[in-house]
C-alpha cells in the first residue's frame, strides 16, 4: 500500500512545492466551494444541479477536452493515480502502489484488488492493457489520452493485478497522467468499442458515479454507484459518494446561469466571468476558483500563413495585446496576465513578463519594419493585401468573446484587422486538423509542462504549423531526462523561444471560477481545476 | 367526397416529396465539407486522419454523384429514414422524435393560450361598447406581432426568474417550466388569432343572421358567442395550419433563449454544425406538421359549416 | 374549395382588403398630391405620425449614424464597463465599456441594409413568380403555383435556417435566406391581383382592341396589381426585420463587434443578470422600428383610400 514517488524524489518534491506556492497564492478564493464542510452535517442523497455553458459533444473521458465536458464524465471514471491538488504529489487510487524505473522507460502498477466495472467486470491487469492499447488509436479524437502514451512500447500483464507499461525514450510526464481524467479506466468491454460509440454512447468504468443518459447539447444525468468503495486516497469520505444523482444542464448563457444560480434553480455553475461577479456575490452563493496550470489562454497562430511566417508579424501582435487591460476587464478577479506560455503554477514555468510587456509603439515600429504600411482605413497593407486575419474561437466560456474583442480593438490600434469566428467547440479537432484558421484561441489545462510537447512539438500534431526549430530538441528533451534541474532548464528553454519567437500569443492565465450554492459543501478542485464530486453534499 | 379526401391526400404526400426535393437541393449547395466536423469530438488539439474523413464520407455516400444520392436518400426517407445525424451519429429520426414531445407540449400550451387570449380579446374588443377600450384591446395585437419573440423571451426571464423568482429561468421542469416560454411564443401568434378573429367577427356582425337573432330578441351576448362567433370562428381555423407551422418555427428561438430540450434546439445545433441530414430531417418535418394540420382542417372543414358543398372539381391548394 | 377561404384568411392574417380595380386611376397624368389633405390624414393619428417619424429616424440612422452620436461603436474604455444608462450614455455601456447606443445607432445600417436586401429578394423575385404565373396561365400558373404551395409548406424560419445552413453566415446571406423564405407570399399576392385585373372588362377591351400583351401588362396590369404588393412589401418589411434580427440573434449574422441588432441583443444575454439595458434597449428599437412599419403599412392600405 506504499507509493513510490520515491524514485524521483527531487523531482516530485519541486513540483510538490510549485504546486503548494499556486494554492497559497489562490487560497483567498479556493475554500469557497463550501469546502469547510462545517454548517450542518453530511447526509447523503439528493441531487445536484450543475449548469455548464458547453458540450463537447462527446462522453469518453478519453477523448474530451473540454472542462465543461470533463467536469460531469470525470466522475464516471477511476484513475490509476490522483494527484493531490495541495502538494502536486502523485497518491494511490487503482493503483495501490507503483514503480518507475531509473531512467523513466518502465512503470510498473500494482491494482487494487475488488474493484468492479459498473457492468460488473473486475478491474484486472488485462483491463488496464485493454484500455492503453486502445488509446492510441483514438488518434485526433483523444489527443490529449493519445500524446501522454505517445512513444509507449508495450504494456504487459505481469499478473493479474500487475501492469507494466514501458516506452522507447524515457517518459518523464507519464506517471501525472496516469492521474489525469484523459487516462480513466474504462472496462474492457467500453475500452473496445469505436470511438465514436464511446463519444455518443457513454463508457462503463469504476467510478464512483455511472452514467445515466446523455441528450448531446443539453444534459449529461449520472446516478450514483452503489457498492462503491475504492475511492482515491484523497478524499474524505469511504464508500459510495453523497449524491444520489447529478445532473449537468447545459446553459449556453453565462447571464442565464448566473440568475438560475440566484434564483436556485441550479445549484452550481461552471465559467463565471468578471461580469458576474457582483450579481452572485453575497447571498447564497460562494465563488469558488482556481488557478489552471498548463498552457495559458493564448492567440495560437497558424505559423504556415504567409503573413504569420514573418517573426516581426507575430512579435507586433505580441507587443499590441495589453493583457492588464484584458485581465482586468474580462476575467474573473484574481486573474493574472501570461508571463508566459505557461500558468505560473505549472512545474518549471519561468517567468518571461518582460517580453510579453504592452508596447504599442514597437508594435508598430516592427510592423512598419515589416514592410506593413497603414492604409487609408487605417488597416495596414503590403503589396495590396491587407493585414487582416480570422481568428477562430468557440463559445465554452463565457470570457472568449468579451477577451477577443477587446484583442480585436488592441490590434487595430496597430493596424492589424482581426475577424472572429465562432465555431461549436466539436468542430475543434477538425478546425486544426484542416488548418483553416489564422489564428485560434484557447488553453490547455496540465499540472506538468510536457504540455509544450503536446502542443508545439513538429514531431506530434503540430496543429499551429510551427517551423521545425531548436525548440522540437528542447521539447523532446526535457520529456526524456529524468534530472530534475536538467529538465527544469529545458522546459525554461522551449518556454524562451515559443515566447521570443511568438509562435502563439500567451494572452492570460485561466483561473476557474465556479458559482456555488452555499447549500453545496465539499465541492473540490482537483489538480487540474477540475472537480471531483464523491464528497460533495447537499443540504 | 371519397375522391375529394383520396385526392386531398395525394396533394399533401405530393407536397412533403418536392419540401423533401427543395430541402435535398438547397443544402446540396453546401460549400462546406460537413464530415470533418464530425471527426472533432472536442480533442484539445491534433488532426484528424484523411483516411478516416474518406471512410466516413463513404458511409454518408457524399462520395457518390447527385442524383444517386437523391434516389438513395429519398428511397430511404420514404421508409421514415433520414440517415444519421453528421454531428453526434444517431439516427435523424429519432433524434427528431426523442425531441418532439417537449416542443410538442410547448407549441401545444402556446397554442391554447394564443387562442384564449387572442380569441378573448377578439371578442372582448368587438362586443365592448367602450369606444376607449376598444381602441385600447385593438391596438395590442399590432403590437404583439411586432416585438420579437427573443426579447419578450429574455424580458420576462429577467422580471419573472432573476427578479421575482416565480418560474425557472431555463430547461423543461414542469408545469413552471413551461409557462414563461408558452406565454412568450403565443404573444405574436396570439396577436395573429386576434387580428384574424376581430376582423372575421365584424363581418359575421353584419350579417343577416345576426339581425335576424337580434329581431328574435336574443340578448347582446348569446348573439355575439352563439350567432357571430361560430360563424366567424370558420375562416379563423383556415389558419391554423399557418399557426402551428409558426410555431413549430418560433420553437427554435424560445426554445434557445429558454436553454429547453426540444425540436427547436436540435435544430439550431444542426445549423451550427451544418449537419445536413438533420436539418433536412427538421425542414420536411415542419413540411409534414404542416401539410397533416391543413389536411385534417380541410377534411374537418366542410363537416363543421354546413353551407360549404365540396367541389371536387376545384384544386384546392395549400395556404 | 379550400383555396377561396384560405387566400381570404390569408389575406386577412396580413391585413390585406379585397381592392376595387380602378381603370387607369392610379396613374392618371396631372394627379398631385394633395398636401392640404395629407397634413389633415396625418394630424389625426398621432400614431401614424410617431410611426413615420421612427421610420425617418431609423433610415437617417442607417445612412448618417454620426448625426446622431459621436461616439465609437467599436471602440470603448474598458475600465469604464457596465455602467447604466445615463446622460453621457443613453443606453448605458456594454462589457467592454462601449456606448449601447452608439451601437444601435450604427447597427441600424446593419439590419436595414439586410432587411432592404431580403425585402428586395421577396419582391423581386416572388412578384416575378406571380406576374408570369397570372399573366401566363395554364400550366406554367400550375407549376408555379405547386411550387409557391411547396415553399409555403415549409414554415418560413426553416426555410431561412436551410438556407443558412447551405449558404454560411454574414449579414447578406442572412438577408438572402430571409428573402427567399418570403418570395412565396409575394407570388400568390401578385398573382392573384394579377388575375383579378386582367379579367377585369377594361383589360378584356384593350386586349380585343388589339393591344400588345406587354402594353396591357405595362399600362394596366402593373399599375393595378402594384397596390397591394407593396403594401405587402412594407409589411414584410417589419417581419423580415423580425427574421434578421432572429437569425442574428441565434448567431447567423455578422460576426463581432458587428452591433447587428439581433447580435446586441444576443450579447447582452450573458449579462442579463447584471444589465439588464443590454438587451432591453436594443429590443426596444426593433420593437419600435417593426411596429412603426406595420403602421405605415396599415395606413396605406386602407385608410388613406377611405379617407377621402
Amino acid at each position: 500500500m506504499t507509493a513510490h514517488p520515491d524514485i524521483r524524489p527531487t523531482r516530485w518534491a519541486a513540483l510538490a512545492a510549485l504546486l503548494t506556492t499556486s494554492v497559497l497564492l489562490t487560497a483567498c478564493g479556493s475554500g469557497a466551494g463550501g469546502s469547510d464542510g462545517g454548517s450542518g452535517r453530511a447526509a447523503s442523497g439528493g441531487t445536484l444541479t450543475f449548469a455548464v455553458g458547453s458540450d463537447a459533444g462527446c462522453v469518453d473521458p478519453q477523448q474530451v477536452g473540454s472542462n465543461d465536458t470533463i467536469y460531469s464524465v470525470r466522475q464516471v471514471v477511476d484513475s490509476l493515480t490522483d494527484q493531490d491538488p495541495k502538494t502536486g504529489k502523485i497518491v494511490p487510487w487503482l493503483a495501490k502502489s507503483w514503480e518507475v524505473s531509473s531512467d523513466a522507460t518502465t512503470f510498473t502498477f500494482h491494482l487494487r484488488s475488488g474493484v468492479t466495472f459498473s457492468d460488473g467486470s473486475e478491474l484486472t491487469a488485462r483491463v488496464v492493457k485493454d484500455n492503453f492499447d486502445a488509446v492510441p488509436k483514438l488518434g485526433a479524437l483523444g489527443t490529449l489520452a493519445e500524446g501522454y502514451l505517445s512513444g509507449v512500447k508495450s504494456t504487459t500483464v505481469v499478473d493479474p493485478l500487475t501492469v507494466k507499461v514501458t516506452f522507447q525514450q524515457p517518459n518523464a510526464q507519464f506517471l501525472q497522467a496516469t492521474s489525469t481524467h484523459s487516462l480513466g479506466i474504462e472496462s474492457s468491454a467500453s475500452a473496445k468499442r469505436t470511438p465514436q460509440q464511446k463519444c455518443s454512447q457513454g463508457v462503463v468504468g469504476s467510478g464512483p458515479f455511472t452514467l445515466k443518459s446523455y441528450v448531446q447539447n443539453q444534459t449529461i444525468t449520472l446516478a450514483r454507484r452503489t457498492g462503491y468503495d475504492w475511492g482515491s486516497s484523497l478524499w474524505s469520505k469511504k464508500g459510495e459518494a453523497y449524491l444520489d444523482k447529478l445532473v449537468f444542464k447545459v446553459v449556453p448563457e453565462a447571464g442565464v446561469r448566473a440568475g438560475s444560480l440566484q434564483s436556485g434553480q441550479v445549484n452550481a455553475i461552471s465559467s463565471v466571468g468578471k461580469a458576474n461577479e457582483a450579481a452572485l456575490k453575497g447571498g447564497q452563493v460562494t465563488l469558488a476558483r482556481r488557478a489552471n496550470p498548463g498552457a495559458v489562454f493564448n492567440l495560437a497562430l497558424n505559423n504556415s500563413r504567409p503573413v504569420l511566417k514573418d517573426v516581426k508579424v507575430r512579435q507586433a501582435i505580441q507587443y499590441a495585446v495589453n493583457r492588464q487591460e484584458i485581465a482586468d476587464a474580462v476575467f474573473p478577479t484574481g486573474t493574472r496576465p501570461a508571463t508566459s506560455i505557461l500558468a505560473r503554477t505549472t512545474p518549471d514555468y519561468e517567468n518571461l513578463g518582460t517580453d510579453l510587456a504592452f508596447d504599442a509603439v514597437k508594435a508598430k515600429s516592427l510592423l512598419d519594419a515589416a514592410g506593413w504600411k497603414t492604409g487609408s482605413d487605417g488597416i495596414r497593407e503590403k503589396d495590396g493585401t491587407k493585414l487582416s486575419l480570422t481568428v477562430k474561437w468557440f463559445a465554452n466560456s463565457a470570457t472568449n468573446q468579451p477577451a477577443l474583442e477587446l484583442i480585436q480593438q488592441q490590434l487595430k490600434a496597430v493596424g492589424i484587422d482581426i475577424v472572429l469566428k465562432e465555431l461549436q467547440i466539436s468542430q475543434i479537432a477538425s478546425v486544426q486538423q484542416s488548418g483553416d484558421f489564422d489564428g485560434l484561441w484557447g488553453n490547455l489545462t496540465r499540472a506538468d509542462p510536457d504540455i509544450l510537447r503536446t502542443l508545439y512539438s513538429t514531431k506530434l500534431a503540430n496543429a499551429y504549423r510551427l517551423p521545425t526549430s531548436p525548440l522540437d530538441t528542447a521539447l523532446t528533451r526535457q520529456a526524456a531526462t529524468t534530472d530534475t534541474a536538467k529538465r527544469k532548464e529545458l522546459a525554461g528553454q522551449a518556454q524562451h523561444l515559443i515566447v521570443r519567437n511568438a509562435y502563439v500569443i500567451p494572452v492570460v492565465e485561466l483561473q476557474t471560477q465556479l458559482g456555488v450554492s452555499k447549500k453545496v459543501h465539499n465541492l473540490d478542485f482537483d489538480a487540474s481545476s477540475r472537480i471531483q464530486l464523491h464528497d460533495t453534499w447537499v443540504g | 367526397m371519397r375522391g375529394y379526401v383520396i385526392k386531398r391526400v395525394a396533394q399533401a404526400i405530393g407536397v412533403l416529396w418536392a419540401a423533401y426535393t427543395v430541402s435535398f437541393l438547397v443544402l446540396d449547395f453546401l460549400p462546406g465539407d460537413p464530415v470533418s466536423a464530425m471527426a472533432g469530438a472536442g480533442a484539445d488539439t491534433g488532426q484528424v486522419d484523411p483516411a478516416q474523413l474518406a471512410a466516413l464520407r463513404h458511409q454518408y455516400g457524399f462520395d457518390k454523384p447527385i442524383l444517386v444520392q437523391y434516389a438513395d436518400y429519398l428511397g430511404k426517407a420514404v421508409r421514415g429514414d433520414f440517415g444519421d445525424a453528421v454531428s453526434t451519429g444517431r439516427p435523424v429520426t429519432s433524434t427528431l422524435a426523442d425531441a418532439l414531445p417537449q416542443t410538442l407540449q410547448l407549441t401545444g400550451a402556446a397554442l391554447l393560450l394564443a387562442v384564449l387570449l387572442g380569441g378573448g380579446l377578439a371578442v372582448l374588443a368587438t362586443y365592448t361598447s367602450q369606444r376607449w377600450l376598444r381602441q385600447l384591446l385593438l391596438s395590442l395585437p399590432p403590437l404583439g406581432v411586432s416585438v420579437p419573440t427573443f426579447w419578450t423571451g429574455l424580458l420576462l426571464v429577467e422580471t419573472f426568474s432573476f427578479r421575482l423568482h416565480w418560474f425557472p429561468a431555463f430547461g423543461n421542469d414542469g408545469i413552471r417550466g413551461l409557462v414563461l416560454p408558452a406565454v412568450t411564443l403565443a404573444i405574436p401568434t396570439g396577436a395573429q388569432v386576434a387580428q384574424v378573429l376581430a376582423k372575421s367577427l365584424l363581418t359575421a356582425l353584419d350579417q343577416a343572421y345576426v339581425e335576424t337573432a337580434r329581431a328574435k330578441g336574443a340578448g347582446r351576448w348569446r348573439v355575439h358567442l352563439r350567432h357571430a362567433l361560430r360563424n366567424a370562428s370558420l375562416p379563423a381555423l383556415t389558419v391554423v395550419g399557418l399557426l402551428v407551422g409558426q410555431l413549430i418555427a418560433g420553437s427554435v428561438v424560445v426554445e434557445t433563449v429558454f436553454s429547453r430540450d426540444g425540436l427547436g434546439r436540435v435544430t439550431a445545433a444542426a445549423v451550427t454544425a451544418q449537419d445536413i441530414p438533420l436539418v433536412q430531417g427538421v425542414v420536411v418535418f415542419g413540411a409534414l406538421i404542416f401539410v397533416v394540420t391543413n389536411l385534417v382542417v380541410d377534411l374537418v372543414y366542410p363537416l363543421l359549416d354546413p353551407r360549404i358543398v365540396v367541389a371536387s372539381g376545384r384544386k384546392a391548394g395549400l395556404a | 374549395m379550400s383555396q377561396d377561404l384560405i387566400d381570404d384568411a390569408t389575406g386577412a392574417a396580413l391585413g390585406l382588403p379585397a381592392r376595387p380595380v380602378e381603370p387607369g386611376s392610379a396613374h392618371e397624368p396631372g394627379r398631385h398630391v394633395d398636401l392640404r389633405r395629407v397634413r389633415r390624414f396625418l394630424v389625426r393619428r398621432p400614431g401614424l405620425l410617431l410611426s413615420a417619424l421612427i421610420v425617418v429616424l431609423v433610415v437617417l440612422a442607417s445612412f448618417w449614424p454620426e448625426l446622431f452620436t459621436s461616439k465609437d461603436p467599436l471602440k470603448g474604455v474598458p475600465s469604464e464597463n457596465f455602467r447604466g444608462p445615463s446622460g453621457a450614455h443613453w443606453f448605458g455601456t456594454d462589457e467592454l465599456g462601449r456606448d449601447v447606443f452608439s451601437r444601435v445607432v450604427h447597427g441600424a445600417q446593419l439590419s436595414l441594409k439586410a432587411t432592404l436586401i431580403a425585402v428586395a429578394v421577396a419582391f423581386v423575385v416572388g412578384s416575378l413568380i406571380g406576374l408570369v404565373a397570372g399573366f401566363v396561365g395554364r400550366w406554367v400558373d400550375d407549376v408555379l403555383m405547386r411550387f409557391v404551395d411547396v415553399l409555403l409548406s415549409i414554415p418560413a424560419l426553416f426555410l431561412s435556417l436551410a438556407l443558412v445552413t447551405a449558404l454560411g453566415y454574414g449579414t447578406v446571406k442572412v438577408a438572402v435566406a430571409v428573402g427567399i423564405a418570403s418570395v412565396a407570399s409575394f407570388a400568390r399576392v401578385t398573382r392573384s391581383e394579377v388575375l383579378r385585373v386582367r379579367q377585369s372588362v377594361f383589360v378584356e377591351a384593350s386586349l380585343s382592341c388589339g393591344a400588345r400583351w406587354y402594353s396591357v401588362l405595362g399600362r394596366h396590369v402593373l399599375p393595378n396589381a402594384a397596390g397591394p404588393v407593396i403594401v405587402l412589401a412594407t409589411l414584410d418589411f417589419g417581419s423580415s426585420i423580425l427574421a434578421v434580427s432572429a437569425l442574428s440573434f441565434l448567431g447567423y449574422g455578422a460576426p463581432p463587434p458587428a452591433p447587428e441588432w439581433g447580435t446586441l441583443i444576443s450579447d447582452g444575454r450573458n449579462y442579463l443578470a447584471n444589465a439588464w439595458w443590454l438587451t432591453a434597449l436594443p429590443g426596444l428599437a426593433i420593437a419600435a422600428t417593426v411596429l412603426a412599419t406595420n403602421r405605415i403599412a396599415r395606413a396605406l392600405d386602407g385608410e388613406w383610400s377611405r379617407q377621402r
